[in-house]
């Protein structure tokens, strides 16, 4: 293998003693010395690796010279600028033979730095030589990291695959058996997964209990072939295989930033993003996605039997539909977020067994993160850490769909969660979850939210409410685009391969309308009727009295009296006109869903209930604003006669109809001054006759109060005259 | 031995007193700072590291509206000297004016013993339990601003709502299908 | 010969940090400027080496001289080894008339007597410390110079400190010292510490001390945080209390960086019924290390934060008080007793 060494470039230092010759005579001899001794350091690579493909057994480590300065030089160059392929197979071979003892052997591996590729071969006879099993355990170990942390840097991997069985046996060792493990997860493919290597895998599980480097191989097993892996496995293990640093990752970025203004030059890198030069990999609390590795490859090593494209080397959407069936997916999962057409890849292709990766990934790098940290957390909320977070938003906005992985990390940071700690990005994960089982809403979202909610302050609960309304909408929308036409139940063909029966999702839905409403309702009385929280409320409410009409789902769920209430009284007229524009949009909904009951003379399960709900909010609201009777006997507000004399305020009645109501106040006596300029005093009532009401009215919608324009032609029979409401009574 | 009662004293106008116990005195400091900043309110902050609280200055002390444990779960001795402070608070103090506050939840060499401990030790006494990035600026910032909410609801400065109201809405719960449940997704 | 200068030289370099190099060397001065600007500190230190070494043969340096380059090193950066204290004891009537050239000249003269293999290298430092590099031979071997003791010995005070001596030469040290100083005998400190200038700080008793008083001293650091007046700290008593008893225990201000203390207990079972066990000869050893960067600072704060029982233990206190970190506990006595 050392016949194919390069030869590096020669150094032309020997020309420098002819600028000394003015000097004395041991002068010049002692530069020329030192000029012999330079030539000779100046290609100690060469020389180094001719020494480690050519020394023989048995020679003697301890006190040799020779040794030590090769080991140095061959380390200098790793360092800085990476090995050749080359270097690689003579290094390699070299320590795994153990041609001078284990002592050596560990040094070496720890600076065998790819600068390109690592080539095949040479992990192969090291796997030989790691069979023949004379390495001592630390060193097998440290072995196989090493081939964990190139992996992806292996020119071809289906000479890996061939002896699958060999590293398979390696799976008994118990020391070995998690790298094992995790080099298998990476290596196999359906034809790998065989009967008897399931049985192996769970007797090893019999003896070592549910270790989850076992469960994830299994579970992997389990994608390619269910029928032969019987067990049930839990889809949410607590943690991915550990990422192995070991001691090259922070070397190997150094030298790959170091190199890749070189590379980059000669190869197109389409599938990069733009930021990826600077990007630092995941090392102590700092959080990156992983760059997806670039292997150079030139088309003549692909001339295998069985061609795969890894992933990175797709520059174009049209070459990803070309190879859509030979794409080989990279090792750290975690760089596929990175990457528009991974993304696009994984949404067409729809692969279980990418997904299944992907999450592993992502539900380990989420735990290790931000539940279980070494360091307290001190260095959280540092730029990396939201650029993460963010792009996995836009990865789980892409895909229009959450990750169960995440979802089940929120679940458990939600309860030791601060309520400000990255609020905006966990916010936006919240609003991503799947429909949650209405048995589960209470547990897993209610609990830590209503104490979170509670005891936060008011922008924590505008966000919350916020992020709940974009859950809703995101259910809603989801059961409109996947729900089937004619049965009641939905099923769909997405990977997280939800199955809920139409009534499971509408109870889903009903419980989380009125866990918030629970909020919303307390939160307004404990807030003193914020009105930035108010609108929010709202925006909510827009969305659920929609329903029926915009998602097709036969519910109608009312506005509670903790809201409505509020809404009504509050000082700004926009939440009024609002208000207003929901109980139009709620009529609509109710008629609509009537006149279907009719049509098709199937039942809808709205119940008598909502109507009688309806009715009550609507007659309330058109007393109060159009006909100047409030505080009537059976409403939801009662005063009594007396006490509403005592506080001696003139025409209660009247004071909050729409020229009295403290929100359209202002615009009263502006329409006043309008209509009679040159009257001193304001007299409001003079605007309560037919015709000037009328005015009043068309000039209110002038000011852009649509909400209520639409609710006062909807709901009262608009004639200038009789100033009656209309009802409707089922 | 004395008893630290929540009644037996009066408010005084527009002012909300608040006691942070914490074994280490460190977080405790922090808050403080903070939560003095208040304007809506003239916030009194008494520090203590373990209760009882010494008679001298019983007299001068105002009536307390709110009382804070702080737990860090770093330390088990943390959790045992809030227990045992625990008992020289009168019962009425349960009723909405006590709160457990906890740091370090996130740390992965915090025992999962421990958190538990401390999560049914405050459901046991229906207390709501916070918990709180002590090491970052913006984390002490914001459980300064989640005590005062508390606080006010305490010292009586929010209409329509109290303490009792508030800490039905807030304190922990556990429930042993939770726990089924999670022993579940850890498998 | 050469090979020693070369593997001298290897060690020294590699040990010094690159960024230090030419600073030592400078200070060396035993290479003339041409020849110490000739030198490229950018090249990896096996290199640098063999330059160096071509420029000794030609200045015509030796082993001597190299041990020099050592010692420079060492006296600029004492805090890389591990530095044990002795002290003498029973000055003579002329112990505190030795002067510099007389220590020198009799040291030299004792050791030399007492083993004939030894290379001796005094040095008078600026602050009053006299530096003495030893490298040991025996009977038949040459000294070797690749592990030298060091012995700090600062005159008129009864400490020496000494780093990387071992049992076999301790006697021999013990006996040029005493002869040299003037004292009759010298004894363990039972101190060590990688900080040299703690350990002789703490020997010394330079550190702020605090003697116990009925009225607690205005130790005025938790006053100064208390200044807002809407922040009440209800047990400030007992904090200044504790304060005061730990600052007592440890003394006050920065404390001298230890690194470690070391708790042996050693016992004997006494049971009648295990009569095996009870005459063994041997007795139990149980050691108790506590490992800090600053153990001192660590065990005050403790201490202060009610983390350690006040009143600190003799045990711990001893420490600061008494000017050692090994202790070994008997059966015989309850307090700290004196280590072999």
């Amino acid at each position: 293998m050392a016949a194919t060494l390069i030869p590096p470039d020669f150094d032309s230092s020997s020309s420098t003693d002819s600028s000394s010759s003015n000097r004395g005579i041991t002068r010049s001899l002692r530069v020329a010395e030192i000029a012999r001794r330079k030539t000779k350091a100046e290609d100690p690579i060469v020389a180094a690796l001719k020494y480690f493909s050519k020394v023989q057994a048995g020679t003697p480590v301890q006190g040799n010279e020779e040794l030590e300065r090769n080991l140095v030089s061959v380390e200098t160059v790793a360092y800085s600028k990476g090995l050749s392929p080359e270097a690689i197979s003579v290094m390699l071979e070299f320590a795994m033979s153990l041609r001078m003892g284990t002592s050596p052997c560990a040094r070496v591996l720890k600076f065998l730095l790819p600068s390109t590729v690592v080539p095949h071969q040479a992990v192969v006879r090291a796997v030989v030589w790691l069979c023949v099993g004379k390495l001592p355990i630390t060193t097998q170990v440290l072995f196989i990291k090493w081939v964990l942390t190139v992996f992806d840097m292996i020119d071809a991997k289906d000479n890996l695959r061939a002896i699958y069985g060999f590293i398979f046996s390696f799976v008994t060792e118990e020391n070995l058996c998690p790298y094992i493990c995790h080099l298998l997860y990476l290596l196999t493919r359906k034809e790998c997964v065989r009967l008897f290597r399931v049985r192996k895998l769970l007797e090893l599980q019999s003896k070592l209990g549910k270790q989850p480097f076992l469960l994830h191989l299994l579970s992997l097993y389990k994608v390619f072939c269910p029928e032969l892996v019987t067990l049930s496995l839990n889809s949410r293990i607590r943690a991915g295989f550990k990422n192995h640093h070991g001691p090259w990752k922070l070397a190997l970025n150094a030298i790959q930033k170091r190199n890749f203004v070189q590379v980059s030059s000669d190869l197109p890198l389409a599938l990069q993003t733009k930021e990826k030069a600077g990007l630092r990999k995941r090392k102590l609390g700092q959080m990156d996605l992983p760059v997806l590795n670039v292997v150079v490859q030139s088309q003549k090593q692909t001339s295998y039997n069985k061609m795969v494209v890894p992933l990175a080397h797709i520059q174009s959407f049209v070459q990803l539909l070309e190879n859509l069936h030979l794409i080989e997916l990279p090792a750290q999962m975690g760089s596929l977020l990175g990457s528009g057409l991974a993304l696009h890849y994984l949404d067409c292709v729809q692969d279980e067994s990418a997904f299944l990766r992907l999450n592993f990934w992502l539900g380990h790098a989420l735990n290790e993160e931000f539940l279980f940290c070494g360091h307290g957390g001190a260095s959280q909320g540092s730029d990396e850490v939201v650029r993460f977070l963010e792009r996995l938003l836009s990865t789980q906005h892409f895909l229009q769909e959450g990750f169960s992985s995440v979802e089940a990390f929120l679940y458990k940071f939600l309860n030791v969660w601060d309520g400000s700690l990255l609020r905006p990005q966990i916010l936006g994960l919240l609003s991503n979850i799947p429909v949650v089982p209405s048995s589960c809403i209470n547990r897993l979202l209610s609990e830590p939210l209503m104490q979170l909610f509670f005891t936060s302050t008011v922008f924590f609960k505008c966000g919350l409410i916020e992020s709940l309304n974009g859950m809703l909408a995101k259910w809603l929308t989801w059961h409109s685009v996947y729900a089937l036409e004619d049965g009641l139940d939905v099923s769909l063909d997405s990977p997280t391969s939800m199955h809920m029966s139409r009534s499971g999702f509408m109870q889903s839905v009903v419980e989380l309308v009125r866990f918030v409403g629970r909020l919303a309702s307390l939160g307004l009385q404990l807030e003193g009727c914020h009105s930035l929280l108010l609108s929010f409320v709202l925006d909510f409410y827009d969305t659920v009295c929609d329903i029926f009409q915009k998602y097709g789902l036969p519910l109608v769920v009312m506005i509670p009296a903790g809201v409505f209430y509020p809404a009504l009284f509050a000082f700004d007229p926009v939440s009024v006109d609002r208000l207003a524009q929901i109980m139009y949009r709620y009529k609509m909904n109710l008629t609509s869903a009537k006149k279907q009951e009719k049509l098709t003379g199937q039942a809808f399960h709205i119940s008598r209930q909502t109507y009688r709900e309806f009715n009550h909010y609507l007659v309330f609201m058109v007393n109060c604003l159009w006909n100047s009777k409030i505080f009537q006997p059976g409403d939801d507000i009662e005063l009594s006669e007396e006490l509403l004399l005592r506080s001696r305020v003139p025409q209660y009645w009247a004071s909050f109809n729409l020229i009295h109501h403290p929100a359209f106040h202002c615009y009263a006596i502006d329409f006043h001054h309008k209509c009679w300029p040159e009257r001193r005093d304001v007299d409001l009532n003079s605007i309560q006759n037919s015709k000037t009401w009328g005015w009043y009215l068309e000039y209110l919608f002038t000011q852009g109060f649509d909400g209520l324009q639409q609710f006062i032609q909807s709901s009262i029979s608009f004639h200038p005259s009789t100033t009656d409401s209309q009802d409707h009574r089922p | 031995m004395s008893l630290l009662r929540p009644l037996s004293k009066l408010p005084d106008l527009n002012a909300a007193n608040v006691l942070l116990v914490e074994n280490e005195e460190h977080f405790q400091q922090k808050l403080a700072d903070v939560m003095v900043n208040e304007k809506s309110v003239i916030v009194q902050v008494r520090l203590a590291k373990s209760l009882p609280l010494p008679m001298k200055q019983e007299k001068s002390r105002p009536r307390i509206d709110l009382v804070v444990f702080i737990v860090n779960l770093m330390s088990e001795l943390s959790l045992h000297s809030a227990e045992a402070s625990l008992k020289h608070l009168a019962p009425g103090y349960f009723l909405g004016k006590v709160c457990f506050m906890v740091t370090n939840a996130r740390n992965a060499s915090v025992p999962a013993e421990r958190m538990e401990a401390v999560r049914k030790l405050a459901s046991a006494l229906n207390c709501p339990l916070l918990f709180a990035e002590d090491q970052t600026p913006d984390g002490v910032t914001n459980a300064a601003e989640r005590l005062l909410v508390i606080l006010r609801v305490a010292a009586g400065c929010v209409p329509m709502t109290t303490a009792l109201f508030l800490s039905n809405l807030t304190r922990c719960t556990i429930s042993t299908e939770a726990e089924q449940q999670n022993s579940d997704y850890d498998a | 010969m050469d090979d020693l200068k070369r593997r001298l030289l290897q060690r020294i370099i590699r040990t010094m940090p690159t960024q230090m190099l030419k600073t030592t060397l400078s200070k060396w001065a035993r290479l003339n400027i041409e020849q110490q600007e000739s030198l490229d500190f950018t090249q990896p230190k096996f290199l640098l080496t063999d330059q160096l070494l071509a420029l000794c043969g030609e200045s015509g340096l030796g082993v001597k001289h190299i041990t020099e380059l050592e010692m420079i090193y060492i006296i600029d950066n004492p805090n890389q080894r591990l530095w044990h204290a002795y002290q003498l004891l029973e000055a003579g009537d002329d112990a505190h008339s030795v002067e510099v050239t007389n220590f020198k000249e009799q040291f030299k003269v004792h050791l030399t007597e007492l083993i004939r293999h030894v290379s001796i290298k005094i040095k008078k430092h600026t602050d009053e410390a006299v530096w003495i590099r030893i490298a040991w031979g025996d009977r038949s071997s040459r000294p070797n110079h690749l592990k030298p003791t060091y012995v700090v010995h600062h005159l008129q005070t009864p400490y020496v400190f000494v780093t990387n001596l071992t049992s076999k030469t301790m006697p021999l040290l013990s006996q040029a010292l005493v002869m040299a100083t003037r004292y009759s005998s010298m004894k363990d400190a039972n101190l060590s510490g990688r900080n040299l200038s703690a350990v002789r700080d703490l020997l010394m008793k330079q550190f702020q001390q605090v003697f116990p008083s009925k009225h607690l001293q205005p130790l005025g650091k938790k006053n100064q945080i208390n200044s807002n007046p809407q922040i009440e700290r209800e047990q400030d008593e007992q904090s200044e209390t504790r304060l005061q008893i730990a600052c007592e225990a440890f003394g006050g201000g920065t404390l001298p960086e230890l690194q470690k203390a070391i708790y042996t207990l050693e016992t004997k079972l006494k049971d009648n019924t295990n009569k095996i066990m009870t005459e063994r000869e041997q007795p139990f050893r149980c050691v108790v290390t506590f490992k800090s960067t600053n153990i001192l600072e660590s065990l005050r704060h403790s201490a202060m934060t009610g983390i350690a029982s006040t009143p600190v233990t003799p045990m711990l206190s001893s420490i600061s008080q008494k000017g050692r970190n090994h202790f070994l506990i008997t059966d015989k006595g309850p307090g700290p007793q004196r280590k072999l």
